[in-house]
């Protein structure tokens, strides 16, 4: 094989000389065949012409035995093919508006699909990284205010006993959470529990070391350890002693048994670098939690063959006399869950995957449909070229040949600007891309794909370019000119009008995503954003190591800041809305004073804020009835709450509780309500304001007990101006103290990201597909405005005005646009419930957005029409005339 | 004048390669010499004889050498290279039992009609 290569490739080198040596040897044998022959038909008696005549008759075509000897060479066709290169490059360099604008919509194309599929690619298609991943499940309960499946141990500890349909089940403890590695080299790590079960039924393998052992993962275990792949290579530089090695985390000394493998991924996606034995105690779980035991998630293999449906039947016999223990109330809330782990680790990202695949399988259509107008255009302009080339006898295939060369040549040079537009794009997409969509990290040019859209838009203009090529080329063409390509007109016309079709469904969505984008913007969050600024004090614990110490120096902090000219209002709060972590409670931890309580158990939640008096203030949300806190009432030793009007309009239905009521939090501490403050945005930018109780910080130790602080200012000053005044106030209490400061509407704003992204997308790929569109719709009416230049100039000699012109091609433009508009509306109006999902308070078949199409699509296609109307125009009839 | 006769694929390598086996010869010659011997029935076209010729060259089964003919002029003789001999035996052999195959399916016994 690489003999034959490097023969084949020494052949090559000398190409040149051989050749033309081969040639005129070649030229020599046969000239001497004419001669033989012509010798013995001079001896049977003909003249030397008659004789010389007749052989050459006899002989046949003498230039196809030469081609035909030629082509018995081995790689006779790299010769061939450098030709038609060298052809097509030369035909290239003649039209380079074709060439241009074919490799434009191919690297457009490519570079879209390609990095929208790598994206997408690990969301929707790719198997998660587990043994046979398909028959994982996340199994648990469900309630209103948590649509993540959960479990906690009172039931879980049945499930386990009767889990019928699953080979195994096994539990995580929660989420990740921080915890401390203790020793020279300290490091906050995240840190999870795991049952022994676990790794096992997932059928991942430690990369080192061994799983945990049953007596391991029980109360009171020895304490054992598994490290992450990252921590073992970053922190122990992947020193294969680490198995057995004591490590202390939060001050307990636990033994290393395993290292778990690279890119191992956590059934709930979030990464931890230890995990735990979770030690699950049975005696425990009817007692901690209110009963409920420890809350955990909890993952199962199916046994082979049995469906989600068929699981969900066999667990809920199981699950229905433990949902009997729970309070009527809860027990319609409460729901029991199996899906595939796979749809739990995707979440929502895999609407919007789709969506967003979609989209680039449009502009895709739209661009090969414009290739394929332009090989047909370029067959079209070439006719007389190939009628003439035919004529002198170059074969069909030979024609052919000479296309596919030129189609190749195209998709060469598209997917080489498409993969480095599509390496560009994909970091645009990972930049832009909101937190929450999975696997993006891990997402990397998919060269599968790129090949695959390679292929499918050198498809589109193989198809396209050989219908003309192959279309026979017949004598007439030589001479007529535009008769004969109507069938051509005709194939593009409707190629255009898909392109607009398609580009208008692109255009209606993103449309409708653009308004709902804009009712997020737009809406009312309860507060104002502008001059407001949020600090957050990293404040080490280590030396603030009491209530008391920590609580003073936020106070002087507060203080301090107050002082500073152009402030208007300082506060402390735990947590900041309109999104983000904030504390929740339920109805039934509250207890009003006088009312029976709430039946316990999950019941509806309340979201809670710890405050300093100026945060009514500070965030500009109206107290509307009763009054905010004071200064004095952080002195004073009454208790005060402010409620929320959702919150007060559902714990005191038609009253003001200002002043007459006091409720008791799970503390145990009664707060009087001394106001109802308005609703402001809490539970994120989509979705509805959430009830909120505001608990008054104090100046007392106690109320400092939890050291989640925010430190919120409302100034007209600019952020960068206030930034230095904090610092410089924190600096002098104590100069080892970070602070960070971000203005609210950059926090907003983040929040808005995903509808952001999916706008900001949906859109990009409407223009360019419009853009797309507009272009076959200029090619086409240019085109035939060229052929037509001899019919303009008869019309105008005859005293046609230049508008009469310009409504001739302006009508055929504007059929083709209403045509194709028409088209894509109706299938706009018909997919526009896909998009549901991802709308905020717009309507799928919202007017406005359905009307700014039309406009836009006008717009685009209107310039594009005219041009060349105006072209046609300016046709001097006396030199059209002349010109034939 | 006699039918030309259509060519069995692959035939005209073989034909070739036996009337070389007599001898170096141009490709005028070998198209002469397979009329004559076939009694005019076998008439080679050079647009089939030339590319064949050529085709034989590239396989290493004959060899080219320019020469001068019977009347002094340069022509291009080709010869049997040793595994053109080797290849006309097999040939040879091959064709025999696909003869005698076809023979037998025809209904004729080979000892009768010959």
């Amino acid at each position: 094989m690489i003999s034959e290569w490097f023969s084949r490739f020494r052949f090559f080198l000398r190409r040149d000389i051989l050749t033309r040596r081969r040639t005129s040897e070649l030229d020599d044998e046969l000239q001497f065949h004419v001669e033989q022959s012509t010798a013995v038909k001079m001896a049977q008696g003909m003249t030397l012409e008659e004789a010389r005549r007749s052989a050459l008759i006899e002989f046949g075509g003498v230039e196809q035995a030469r081609e035909r000897c030629q082509e018995q060479e081995p790689g006779w066709w790299i010769d061939a093919l450098i030709q038609d290169v060298r052809y097509g490059l030369r035909g290239f360099r003649r039209s380079k508006a074709f060439a241009v604008s074919a490799v434009l919509t191919l690297a457009l194309a490519i570079g879209a699909t390609t990095a929208v599929f790598s994206v997408v690619d690990r969301i929707l298609f790719r198997a998660l990284p587990y043994t046979d991943a398909g028959q994982l499940v996340s199994v648990g309960i469900t309630v209103a205010s948590q649509p993540e499946e959960f479990m906690t141990g009172r039931f879980y500890l049945d499930w386990q006993a009767n889990h019928k349909p699953f080979a195994e089940i096994a539990a995580q403890g929660d989420t990740p959470h921080p915890c401390d590695l203790v020793e020279n080299n300290p490091a906050e790590l995240q840190c999870v529990t795991f049952q022994a079960g676990m790794l096992p039924m997932l059928g991942v393998s430690p990369a080192l070391g061994r799983n945990f052992l049953p007596e391991e993962d029980e109360p009171h275990g020895p304490p054992v350890v598994m490290i992450s792949y990252a921590l073992w290579q970053g922190h122990y530089g992947g020193d294969r002693q680490i198995i057995g090695r004591q490590i202390n985390i939060d001050e307990n000394l636990a033994r290393v048994v395993c290292v778990l493998p690279q890119g191992f991924q956590f059934p709930t996606l979030e990464a931890a670098d230890i995990v735990k034995p979770m030690a699950l105690d049975p005696a425990l779980q009817n007692k901690v939690n209110g009963g409920f035991g420890d809350t955990m998630l909890t993952f199962a293999r199916l046994k082979p063959g049995v469906s989600l449906a068929e699981a969900q039947a066999e667990m809920q016999p199981v699950s229905d006399p433990e949902m009997a223990w729970l309070p009527e109330r809860m027990r319609n809330l409460t729901r029991l869950s199996i899906r595939s782990l796979r749809a739990r680790e995707i979440g929502d990202a895999r609407r919007m995957a789709w969506i967003l695949l979609g989209a680039v399988a449009a502009v895709l259509l739209i661009a090969c449909a414009n290739v394929g107008g332009l090989m047909v255009a370029r067959g079209a302009a070439r006719q007389r070229e190939l009628a003439v080339r035919a004529a002198l006898g170059a074969s069909r295939w030979r024609l052919a040949r000479q296309g596919l060369t030129e189609a190749l040549l195209l998709a060469l040079a598209g997917a080489a600007a498409g993969l480095a537009l599509a390496e560009g794009l994909l970091r645009v997409f990972v930049a832009m891309a909101p937190a929450g969509v999975p696997f993006l990290g891990k997402a990397h040019l998919d060269l599968r794909i790129a090949a695959f859209t390679v292929l499918l838009s050198l498809a589109c203009g193989v198809v396209f370019g050989l219908t003309t090529a192959l279309h026979r080329p017949d004598g007439l063409m030589a001479t007529v000119r535009s008769t004969l390509s109507r069938k051509h007109v005709r194939l593009r016309r409707g190629l255009v009008m898909a392109q607009i079709a398609a580009s208008v469904v692109l255009l209606a969505g993103a449309a409708l995503l653009l308004r709902s984008f804009q009712r997020i913007e737009e809406q009312r969050l309860g507060f104002a954003t502008h001059s407001l600024m949020t600090a957050q004090i990293a404040l080490p614990e280590f030396r603030y190591n009491t209530d008391a110490k920590w609580m003073e120096f936020h106070l002087q902090v507060e203080q301090a800041m107050r002082g500073v000219p152009g402030v208007t209002a300082v506060a402390f709060t735990d947590s900041v809305p309109p999104g983000g972590w904030q504390a929740k409670l339920r109805y039934s931890d509250l207890i009003v004073k006088g009312r029976p309580p709430t039946p316990p158990g999950f019941g509806g939640w309340i979201a809670w804020r710890l405050v300093t008096p100026g945060y009514f203030q500070a965030l500009d949300i109206p107290v509307i009835r009763g009054r905010g806190f004071t200064d004095k009432d952080s002195t004073g030793n009454v208790p005060l709450v402010v409620l929320s009007r959702l919150a007060a309009a559902r714990l005191f239905p038609g009253e003001d509780p200002t002043g007459k009521y006091s409720v008791r939090g799970p503390g145990g501490t009664w707060f009087t309500v001394s106001g109802v403050a308005d609703d402001a945005k809490n539970g994120g930018l989509t979705s509805d304001e959430e009830p909120e109780i505001y608990f008054l910080r104090r100046d007392v130790a106690d109320d400092w007990k939890d050291r989640r602080s925010v430190l919120v200012i409302r100034s007209a000053l600019p952020e960068a101006t206030m930034a230095g005044f904090l610092q410089g106030v924190v600096h002098n209490l104590d100069p080892t103290v970070p602070v960070e400061m971000e203005p609210m509407t950059e926090t907003v704003n983040r929040l808005a990201d995903r509808p952001r992204f999916e706008t900001a997308l949906l859109g990009f790929f409407a223009l360019m597909g419009l853009a797309m569109a507009a272009v076959g719709i200029y090619g086409i009416l240019a085109y035939l405005t060229s052929q037509r230049t001899q019919e303009i100039g008869v019309r105008m000699a005859l005293g046609a005005t230049r508008s009469n012109i310009l409504g001739l091609i302006a009508r055929d433009g504007l059929r083709m646009v209403s045509a194709g508009g028409a088209v894509g509306l109706a299938a706009a109006l018909g997919l526009a419930h896909v998009l549901r999902a991802l709308l905020y308070q717009t309507s799928a078949y919202d007017t406005l957005a359905f009307l700014a199409v039309p406009v836009v699509l006008c717009v685009a296609a209107g310039a594009a029409i005219l041009l060349p109307a105006q072209a046609g125009m300016r046709v001097q009839p006396a030199s059209a005339l002349r010109n034939e | 004048m006699p039918t030309s006769t259509e060519l069995l694929q692959g035939t005209l390598d073989l034909l070739i390669l036996q009337t070389l086996a007599t001898g170096p010869m141009h490709g005028w010659g070998v198209a002469q010499r397979i009329q004559q011997v076939s009694k005019d029935v076998l008439q080679i076209g050079q647009g089939s004889l030339y590319p064949a010729l050529h085709r034989l060259e590239y396989k290493g089964w004959i060899r080219a050498d320019w020469g001068n003919s019977e009347n002094n002029r340069r022509a291009k003789f080709y010869s049997l290279t040793r595994t053109g001999k080797k290849r006309l035996e097999t040939e040879l052999e091959d064709w025999d039992r696909l003869s005698a195959a076809v023979a037998l399916v025809l209904g004729r016994i080979p000892e009768a009609s010959s």
